[in-house]
This record gives C-alpha cells, sequence and structure tokens, in this order.
C-alpha cells in the first residue's frame, strides 16, 4: 500500500492537461504513422481547439467515458503519451485500453510496456476487473511485442478488416484475465 | 442479378415502422433468453415510448448512421424480428451485423439464417463491402451454427467478457469476406445459380 500505484519503472501517469495535451496530441498526429498504429481513422488533421474542446467536454462527463491518463517519462518529467481505460459502469467487470506514444524518438524504449504494466496493477488491484482487452493491427508488430510482454494473449483476428496502402490488413484482438496477471505478479 | 435484393426463401427485410416496431420490441424484450443473446448489458425494460423515440431520432439522421430492417415471415407477412448493419466506415468496406428473430416459434427453423442471406446479398452486391462482421456469445449455440451455415467463419474468441449466472461467458468475432460469399454463391449473387 506504500508505493505509489501510478507510478512505474520509467514512466508515471498523471492527470491530463487538456491545453497541453491537445498541444501534443496535434503535434504527434502529423505524422501519419502515429495515427495509422493508433486508429483505422481516415487520419485527419485537427485543431488543437478541437482536440481540447473534446478533453474538456469528456473530462467534464459524469461517469467520464473514458479514465485518461498522461504518461510522463520518471526521469525529466515529459510528456510522451497517453493511455485511456473505457468508464462506465463495468457489470462483467471487462474494459478496453488504448495506448500511444506520440514521439517516435520514444519508441522501442520500453516506455509503452511500463505504462501498461502501470494501468494493468490500476485495473486489476484498484478498480478490480476481471479483464483487460485491446486491439491492434497486423502491421504494429512492435505494439503486438509489448502487449505480449505485458502479458496480453492472442485471441483472434479480424481478417483484412483494414485497407491501407494497397492491402488488407488484419486487426488482432487480445486480453489478459485477471487471474493471469495475478500468476506473473506473485 | 437477384430478382428481388430484399426477399430470401422464408423472409423478407422491409423498412421499419416505429409504431410497429415500438410495440413489438417490448414484448420481445421481456423474454430474458432473448435479451440475453442480443445485448451484453445487463438486462433492462424499455418502453414502446423510449424505443419509438430512439427508432424515430435514427430515422431522422441524414445520411443513416445505422441500417435497420425489420424482418417479416413470407408467408403471413407477420413481424418476426430485426436485422441492423452499424459501425459501417466507409474506407474499411466492413460493417457489424446485428439479428434478432423475437418470435420465439420461428427459432431454430431457418428465418434467422435466410434473412442474414439476404443481408450478405446485399452488403456484398449492392453496398460493395469487404467484409461483414458479427459478434456472438458463447450462451448461443444456435446463433453460431446459423453464422457458420450462412458461411461466417470464427475469427476469435475474446476470453470471459461476460458474467452471467455466475459464470464467464466468451465472445466470438466471426467474419464473412467478399471472396468467400461470392465462392459459396458460384460467383454471383444469390439466386444467380
Amino acid at each position: 500500500m506504500d508505493d505509489d500505484m501510478l507510478k512505474g519503472k520509467l514512466v508515471r501517469l498523471v492527470a491530463s492537461d487538456p491545453l497541453g495535451e491537445a498541444e501534443a496530441i496535434v503535434r504527434w498526429s502529423a505524422n501519419s504513422v502515429y495515427r495509422r498504429l493508433c486508429s483505422t481513422d481516415v487520419p485527419l488533421q485537427y485543431s488543437t481547439k478541437k482536440y481540447k474542446e473534446w478533453l474538456e467536454k469528456d473530462a467534464e462527463k459524469d461517469p467520464p467515458p473514458f479514465n485518461f491518463f498522461s504518461i510522463h517519462t520518471l526521469q525529466d518529467d515529459r510528456l510522451i503519451g497517453g493511455i485511456s481505460l473505457d468508464g462506465g459502469a463495468y457489470p462483467s467487470g471487462e474494459t478496453f485500453v488504448g495506448i500511444g506514444i506520440g514521439d517516435p524518438a520514444d519508441w522501442g524504449q520500453g516506455y509503452g510496456t511500463d505504462a501498461m504494466n502501470v494501468i494493468l496493477r490500476y485495473a486489476f488491484e484498484e478498480m478490480n476487473l476481471r479483464r483487460v482487452a485491446l486491439d491492434t493491427f497486423e502491421y504494429n508488430p512492435r505494439g503486438v511485442r509489448s502487449y505480449e510482454k505485458a502479458g496480453f494473449v492472442h485471441e483472434g483476428r479480424m481478417r483484412g478488416f483494414l485497407n491501407r496502402d494497397g492491402r488488407r490488413w488484419d486487426m488482432i484482438f487480445m486480453g489478459i484475465l485477471r487471474e493471469e496477471w495475478e500468476a506473473r505478479n506473485r | 442479378m437477384s430478382a428481388q435484393l430484399f426477399r430470401g426463401e422464408l423472409v423478407r427485410l422491409a423498412a421499419v415502422d416505429p409504431d410497429e416496431m415500438s410495440k413489438a420490441m417490448p414484448r420481445w424484450n421481456l423474454d430474458s433468453e432473448f435479451y440475453r443473446m442480443l445485448d451484453s448489458g445487463p438486462q433492462a425494460m424499455f418502453s414502446a415510448k423510449k424505443v419509438k423515440e430512439w427508432i424515430e431520432k435514427d430515422l431522422e439522421k441524414d445520411p443513416a448512421q445505422d441500417m435497420f430492417f425489420c424482418i417479416r415471415a413470407l408467408a403471413d407477412d407477420r413481424l418476426i424480428g430485426f436485422m441492423s448493419l452499424f459501425d459501417n466506415t466507409g474506407h474499411t468496406g466492413d460493417a457489424l451485423v446485428g439479428i434478432g428473430i423475437g418470435e420465439r416459434e420461428y427459432w431454430g427453423k431457418g428465418y434467422g439464417t435466410d434473412a442474414m442471406r439476404v443481408m450478405l446479398d446485399y452488403v456484398f452486391n449492392e453496398l460493395n463491402y469487404r467484409r461483414l462482421s458479427l459478434i456472438v456469445f458463447e450462451h448461443n449455440p444456435r446463433g453460431i451454427r446459423s453464422y457458420e451455415k450462412a458461411g461466417f467463419v470464427r475469427e476469435g474468441r475474446l476470453r470471459g467478457m461476460m458474467a452471467r449466472d455466475g459464470r464467464r461467458w466468451d465472445w466470438f468475432w466471426m467474419g464473412i469476406l467478399r471472396e468467400e460469399w461470392a465462392a459459396r454463391n458460384g460467383g454471383g449473387a444469390r439466386g444467380g445459380d
């Protein structure tokens, strides 16, 4: 109980500042590689004002549609990305996680895996959920490796779901059960 | 070409009449076995007024966000259920399909499978989608069999997504690709063989 449960080995999860977050998202989203890793949507470009409005509107809702955290490095307290759990009532103790590390210079450094470990601990030990799920795309092997490292198991593939760069790509479903997480962290 | 796009062998798909559907839905929802196959959320009761408002609000959207049809038995034109297409994102050419046969005496007799075949024909030969997806729960083996008969393939098993009756239940993701549908229908439309 003495440990700060939102602090990992490399990063910590902090409340989001709508303006700072919106500015960062606009900067990160200028890179279509990042946008395509995050979303199946056509990567449109939105203004800082628009993102700030969305973040503020979400934050006002009660209960919030997302439990959103900014990811900061422990070393220099720098904003490097975001992670969120879907909000709601959790009648089956199940939720969905989304994560993004914005700047390619911060990719492959273990920040995302560390943030995922932190949010899983939060989901299972504080929120007492039973299961956390995510989906990712066939062209994101770095993400898949990171999720596997955090303990996620492959649960299925939606064949040819995405059509990008002239070919079709699978959507990959992954999930982790509370028992699996406990077995890894005992 | 299919003679009639919205007509199958046992059923036809038709436009939704908000008055008629708002009377049928609350009655079907009293059947918790039906409701639990349809929806993952805790069962709730909705008034005819509420259902009518939802349907009317949905019909007003332009362009339509989701497509909603009622299923009618060909024999006597009775309203027996509904079907919807949602989460369709134009650029991926995929959508989710939902189906519910509310009248129990029509279960297990091929009505749902027939309606699904009509929908697949519409989706691939008129809307030109590339694939169609659905989610079905582990406690609905009748549904799974029906979707397999219509050509859907199991693509994933999301373990323990739902807690009901003191245990956890998996969700199955199923999908059918345009090529698979064409191969089952001799390369063309249903009824073209």
